[in-house]
């Protein structure tokens, strides 16, 4: 298609408003070539409006949107180098599969001649899987055969940016694990830009290579997965990417020493200095050890047991500390002396690395 | 306790059942079989009906030929013309119009019915009349022409009368389309007029269809229409049927030319509904 | 066939609405609109309220209630206002577009009717079917054969036995638009030759064969009547001809003539006053050649509910008293010498309503076969499927 190497997607300082309520503000974004991303966020934080003006379904009120470099203000959809797996994946349900697929071929022009069009259809049938289905009719196909017509629709036309609209939102788990993996291969063998839409986190993080978190119509925070998770910005994106434990605090004038709600003083050494006043102490569930109160256990906090979530070879455990509230802890099984599990109203003793610990202004 | 909780349900579903049966056994199959029997009988000399078994009135089917076949060709015409003036505006309404006002445009369309078509298609022979349009044209230098009584009247008729019934189930289908469907039509590179004919037209099809099979079937029993706007100079089974039974009161024949329109809109309903079915490659059309 | 009906005033955009409004309600103007509508069941119920305290001085209980079946606007409804002041008994009145819908509602049964308003060339086939009584005329009192026309009560008599009585009479003729057609047009043979001609396009015929047939008939020197199959078959090969530059089939003929539509007409008497009265350039001629003379009777159903009231009614319109503002209200001639002294100087001075007796002499009146007639119901059909 268009040949450039600037191979992307650029928002510069994009607004999108419907009347007084504004959906997206001042979004500025760079998708590199060849890049999976993903925009993640809460419904109704402005992710699918973006995808959307990717698309030319919507125009930026003001701003720009550029593909290739080109801009694409003004530009319909139909002119776009960009092709889009819809939510529900809108097959139309008049056509058999191969039309399904073939139908961005037919729209060509100068036209395709049949049997090319017809070449290139099975081809991408076979991409995903689904080679010798091309005569069955929409709704004799299950969920996640529909998913891969969809894509199989969509890559036929060989787009230089695939856009993913809650893809995935429609399959059970099981399935819907195996297609993040079939889409991330397919993704890599493709070589082109992947922009995935999605509300999970987990989704997010184990398909792309760029997450984009946004919150309220803007971007919060843009980074590779790892660091997003380990490295959240702001506490929406903590509590949001992940589970997290939330505890209130004040910052000692010390800029060091922290002050929990029980009076306990919490040391947290080897960072710049924290700004003096409330803050929210962020604590992965997994960051938190567990150990039975026995005799000899000593830890930073104890509390007893009140819920327990058998995962398998893990478990989660509410537990309510004492002045500090309710605490979610993940225990691999392996970590507790006896390799059993905890049981509830059990006291237990809690303990987690300070430098783990994430420390955000309230 | 399955049983007779199935029982019980049965008698329920019965009970729901049973008006509308005992409604068509009365009002639909009773008179259909009373049109049978006088169709095999004979006219009394004073006119009216005395028994006989004869199929007589059937071999006379041809002295009608002319009626039957002005309204094999005014029906399925007259709906597509219909259906020609019925598409953009349903269009209209269902894609186009500001959700705000579409309930108010949508009632607009059905608030005639809640005249008469009689006194509607009386103000249209006032309305075409010499006084009505024509006079508006001659002001602006078209002298003497003639609408009403003239085919096009007819036609004009037609379309007016029976555009929310074509209008109604084109909307309704048009409405129910998904819109991502056009959206994803676009995305892959389809521009409007392509999108329209690959995807919004063959998805309306069942409403389109319905729309026809109720306009033809109703035109199939037009009279007025054309008495009024035509000037009585063109004649359908219709008005075949109005002289048969209240003018020369020759009810057997009359009952014959009813049964064998009867079968001429069922065959016409089988018709459409094949189509429909073929179009929309599913049985799950509600044709009317 | 009968047909007075009391026509509106000329058609204007102010009077459309009025116009609706009224056709709207139910009380329908035009036999035709009744029967191409088959709204000709269309009943109103006058007079309902019934006087507490009149004591009816009849010998016989009359009851509380009766049923008339008639024409549109063919009654002053002051009279049964007045007749139910004076009996307590109230009067529905059943209006009908064609004397066919009559017989078969009639001859299904079941009706409830006490009198009604049968047209001369029916009664022989409502007494051969056995729908209606012998009249006993010691009840109708106000009834005086001396003072009435026998051509009017001849068809009343069947087989020396009276079972209707006139109400009025009234002709089938030419209505023209004088400004517009220059030839003069004086017998039905004019008629068909100026359609074809100067008022090509203009001309509209009875959407009813016993006149369209029986004028076309008579426009070739033939009886009114006929139905003889060559005969027919002249006429019809006429009617073919002539349609293509009719302006309409249809006997609601009165708007078409008063908007200029329509330049020529056949018409009845009653339309034919009001057409003239309202637009003077409208004439109304009867055919040199011949033509319809009709009257309408009174006959009381065998099926009648209510037989004294209906004798008590008949009686009542039979009164000169009565029947000269039933005269004044719908317009058409009186059989009756009584009622005619009472008419004002411009009612009877009226040719249209009143012909001189010379042009009544070619006329004939409808003979029963010729409604029934199977064959002409055929033409007509060919006629207007052509």
């Amino acid at each position: 298609m268009i040949s450039a190497s600037t191979n992307d997607i650029e928002f510069r300082s994009v607004s999108k408003s419907y009347g007084a309520v504004t959906a997206v503000s001042d979004i500025n974004l760079q998708v590199p070539k060849g890049a999976f991303v993903a925009l993640l966020g809460p419904s109704g934080c402005g992710k699918t409006t973006c995808l959307r003006m990717i698309g030319g379904f919507e125009q930026p009120t003001t701003g720009e949107v550029l593909i290739n470099g080109q801009p694409m203000n003004g530009v319909p959809a139909y002119r776009r180098p960009v092709n889009m797996v819809f939510q529900q994946y809108a097959l139309f349900p008049h056509f058999d599969v191969e039309q399904n697929v073939s139908y961005g071929l037919r729209q060509a022009r100068p036209r395709i001649n049949a049997r090319e069009i017809s070449r290139r259809a099975n081809e991408a049938l076979e991409m995903v899987r689904l080679g010798g289905f091309g005569k069955r009719r929409i709704h004799e196909m299950s969920g996640g055969q529909q998913q891969r017509v969809a894509l199989a629709r969509a890559l036929v036309n060989k787009p230089s940016v695939l856009l993913l609209d809650e893809p995935l939102a429609a399959l059970d788990k099981k399935l819907r694990t195996a297609m993040q993996i079939e889409l991330q291969t397919l993704q890599r063998e493709l070589g082109i830009t992947f922009v995935l839409v999605t509300h999970d986190q987990e989704e997010a993080l184990s398909m792309s290579d760029l997450v984009c978190v946004m919150n309220a119509g803007r971007i919060v925070q843009l980074a590779a997965p790892r660091d997003v998770y380990d490295h959240p910005t702001d506490f929406f994106v903590a509590d949001f990417v992940g589970k997290t434990n939330r505890i209130a605090a004040t910052v000692e004038a010390d800029g060091s020493t922290l002050r929990l709600a029980d009076g306990s003083a919490l040391s947290i050494p080897g960072r710049s200095a924290l700004k003096p006043g409330s803050a929210i102490l962020a604590l992965r569930p997994e960051a938190i050890s567990l150990h039975r109160q026995n005799g000899s256990a000593s830890g930073k906090f104890s509390g007893i047991v009140t819920h327990r979530i058998f995962l398998g070879s893990s478990a989660e455990y509410s537990i309510a500390v004492e002045g500090l509230g309710d605490f979610l802890v993940t225990a691999d099984r392996s970590d507790l002396a006896d390799g059993e599990l905890v049981e509830p109203n059990e006291r237990v003793v809690l303990n987690f690395d300070p430098s783990a610990a994430h420390i955000f202004p309230a | 306790m399955a049983l007779a909780l199935n029982t019980k349900r049965g008698m329920v579903t019965a009970a729901l059942v049973a008006p509308a049966v005992a409604w068509l056994f009365i009002f639909l199959v009773l008179p259909f079989i009373a049109m049978l029997v006088f169709s095999v009988g004979e006219r009394a000399p004073e006119g009216g009906y005395q028994p006989a078994f004869t199929f007589a009135q059937f071999a006379n089917l041809p002295a009608r030929s002319a009626a039957f076949w002005n309204t094999l060709v005014l029906a399925p015409v007259g709906s597509l013309v219909c259906l020609v003036v019925a598409y953009p505006v349903a269009y209209y309404l269902a894609v186009r119009a500001s959700p705000r006002y579409r309930l108010l445009l949508v009632s607009l369309v059905v608030v005639p019915f809640w005249t008469s078509l009689l006194v509607r298609t009386y103000a249209w022979m006032y309305l075409l009349g010499s006084r009505g349009i024509p006079h508006l044209l001659d002001m602006i230098g078209f002298e003497d022409v003639r609408i009403l009584n003239t085919p096009g009247a007819v036609l004009l008729g037609i379309v007016y009368g029976y555009l929310p019934l074509m209008i109604m189930p084109i909307y309704v289908s048009l409405e129910k389309l998904d819109r991502r469907l056009l959206e994803a039509s676009a995305d892959l590179g389809a521009k409007p007029v392509s999108t329209f004919f690959s995807v919004t037209l063959p998805l309306s099809l069942p409403g389109v269809m319905t729309g026809l099979a109720l306009v033809t079937i109703l035109l199939l029993g037009e009279y007025l229409i054309p008495q009024l706007l035509g000037g009585g100079k063109v004649f359908f089974i219709g008005n075949a049927l109005v002289d048969l039974f209240l003018q020369s009161r020759n009810w057997p024949f009359g009952s014959a030319i009813a049964v064998t329109l009867v079968v001429v809109v069922v065959f016409v309903l089988l018709i459409a509904m094949r189509i429909a079915w073929k179009i929309a490659g599913t049985r799950q059309v509600d044709l009317v | 066939m009968s047909k007075s009906y009391k026509e509106n005033a000329p058609i204007s955009v102010e009077q459309l609405t009025n116009e609706l409004m009224r056709l709207k309600r139910g009380s329908v103007t035009r036999r035709h609109f009744l029967g191409v509508t088959g709204l000709g069941l269309a009943s109103a119920v006058l007079a309902h309220e019934t006087s507490l305290f009149s004591t009816p001085a009849f010998a016989e209980d009359l009851g509380k209630q009766m049923s008339i079946a008639t024409w549109p606007n063919y009654h002053d409804p002051a009279t049964f206002e007045a007749f139910t002041a004076a009996t307590g008994v109230a009067v529905e009145v059943n209006v009908f577009g064609s004397n066919e819908e009559m017989l078969a509602k009639l001859q299904a049964g079941g009706t409830g009717w006490d009198l009604f308003v049968p047209t001369n060339y029916t009664i022989s086939t409502y007494v051969k079917l056995g729908l209606i009584d012998p009249l006993d005329m010691a009840k109708v009192p106000n009834y005086n054969a001396s003072t009435e026309t026998a051509r009017f009560t001849a068809e009343g008599v069947v087989d020396g036995t009276t079972y209707a009585v006139p109400k009025n009479w009234g002709t089938t003729g030419i209505a023209l638009n004088s400004t517009k057609i220059k030839t003069p047009v004086t017998s039905w043979k004019d008629f068909f030759q100026v359609a074809q001609g100067e008022a090509d396009g203009r001309v509209m015929v009875h959407d009813y064969q016993l006149t369209t047939i029986g004028n076309a008939l008579v426009s070739l020197g033939y009886s009114f009547n006929s139905v003889k199959p060559e005969e027919l078959a002249k006429a019809e090969e006429l009617l073919i001809k002539v349609k293509p530059h009719l302006y309409a089939i249809n006997s609601d003929y009165q708007p078409g003539m008063r908007a200029g539509d329509a330049w020529m007409t056949m018409c009845w008497t009653n339309d034919g006053a009001q057409l003239n009265r309202d637009v003077p350039e409208i004439k109304f001629v009867l055919g040199k050649d011949g033509g319809e003379i009709w009257s309408d009777f009174y006959a009381i159903p065998k099926s009648a509910a209510n037989k004294p009231a209906g004798y008590a009614l008949l009686n009542y319109l039979m009164d000169p008293a009565n029947a000269v503002k039933e005269h004044i209200a719908n317009g058409a001639p009186t059989t009756d010498s009584r009622v005619l002294s009472l008419l004002p100087k411009e009612v009877t001075s009226n040719t249209i309503v009143y012909p001189p007796e010379a042009e009544l002499t070619p006329l004939e009146f409808g003979a029963a076969v010729t409604l029934t007639d199977p064959a002409r119901a055929e033409v007509m059909a060919r006629f207007k499927s052509a």
